[in-house]
């Protein structure tokens, strides 16, 4: 855990790349909610899911890099 | 240490555009304006407060006073004399009157449908309104918007351009004059924020758009029959 929130004097991986995912996932949907004539609720459903499989995503790749 | 400063970096810039994104919010931040169609990037709501306020962004006003070339098309056809949608095409008396409705969005400069002599330039109209039968109260003999109308003679009969201003729309700018030989396709004024063109033609004229069809400023044909050939 120590290694994903901060790893050999800098943030750990884990970290960084799930603080980047977030926020660029955010904007994203923002720039999506935009463009596309969607239903507010199934936009939410989509971000969610999104969301949820690029943490499931980097988790598992954090896990990986780190055996 | 070189990895850290990279990260704080990263994390930065991303916090800097979630921060734009909630200041600007619900409109686009400047970040993803750029790629974003003009009714996207500017939304109505959002032109409607700058016009209570009376200023507007830099962007929207050089999109707003775009005047791109434009190709007219070969033959003798009526060409659009603005951009915009079709709303009408009534008969009135005799006179068919072609509605063509701008946007915000909408290029503004109006261009001529024929070639031929500007017989007159006309002032009507008291007031700023909007809403529906706008475009027609110059028929109804009750307050109308302030407009101008353009009459043009060509060689088989006379066609009119007229250009109505909105509650957003308060000037008018033309550039011909009275005597003036105009070529099809022509500049010939520019209403000021969205509002309303009407061309007025001959009954029997056969027109070549439907309301809801989009038009383009002396580009798309939208009648034939009034030009020679």
């Amino acid at each position: 855990m120590n290694d994903f929130l901060w790893s050999s004097g800098h943030l750990g991986w884990g970290f960084f790349a799930l603080a980047v995912f977030t926020g660029l996932w955010w904007l994203l949907s923002d720039l999506c909610w935009r463009l596309q004539s969607i239903r507010i609720g199934r936009l939410m459903v989509a971000l969610i899911t999104g969301w949820a499989i690029g943490v499931a995503l980097v988790l598992l790749g954090f896990l990986i890099g780190n055996r | 240490m070189t990895i850290l400063i990279l990260q704080i970096v990263i994390l930065c810039v991303v916090a800097v555009a979630i921060v734009l994104w909630a200041l600007y919010f619900p409109y686009p931040s400047p970040l993803i304006r750029r790629w974003l169609p003009p009714r996207k990037r500017w939304p109505e709501s959002q032109i409607r407060t700058w016009l209570e306020q009376g200023g507007f962004q830099r962007a929207f006003l050089r999109h707003f006073y775009s005047d791109p070339e434009r190709i007219a098309p070969p033959g003798n056809s009526l060409l659009a004399p603005a951009d915009g949608l079709v709303t009408s095409a009534e008969v009135h008396g005799e006179v068919r009157y072609l509605v063509i409705a701008l946007s915000f969005w909408d290029m503004h400069v109006q261009r001529s449908p024929v070639s031929g002599r500007v017989l007159s330039v006309e002032s009507h109209g008291d007031g700023f309104m909007d809403g529906e039968g706008r475009e027609f109260a110059f028929l109804r003999e009750k307050s109308c918007p302030v407009q101008k109308r353009l009459v043009i003679a060509t060689d088989a009969g006379q066609v009119a351009v007229r250009l109505i201003t909105s509650l957003a729309a308060r000037r008018i700018e033309t550039w011909v004059r009275e005597g003036e030989q105009i070529e099809r396709g022509q500049r010939i004024g520019r209403i000021l924020l969205g509002s309303t063109v009407v061309l007025e033609l001959p009954p029997a004229v056969k027109l070549l758009v439907r309301t809801g069809d989009r038009v383009w400023a002396g580009e798309t044909a939208v009648a034939e029959g009034v030009t020679s050939p």
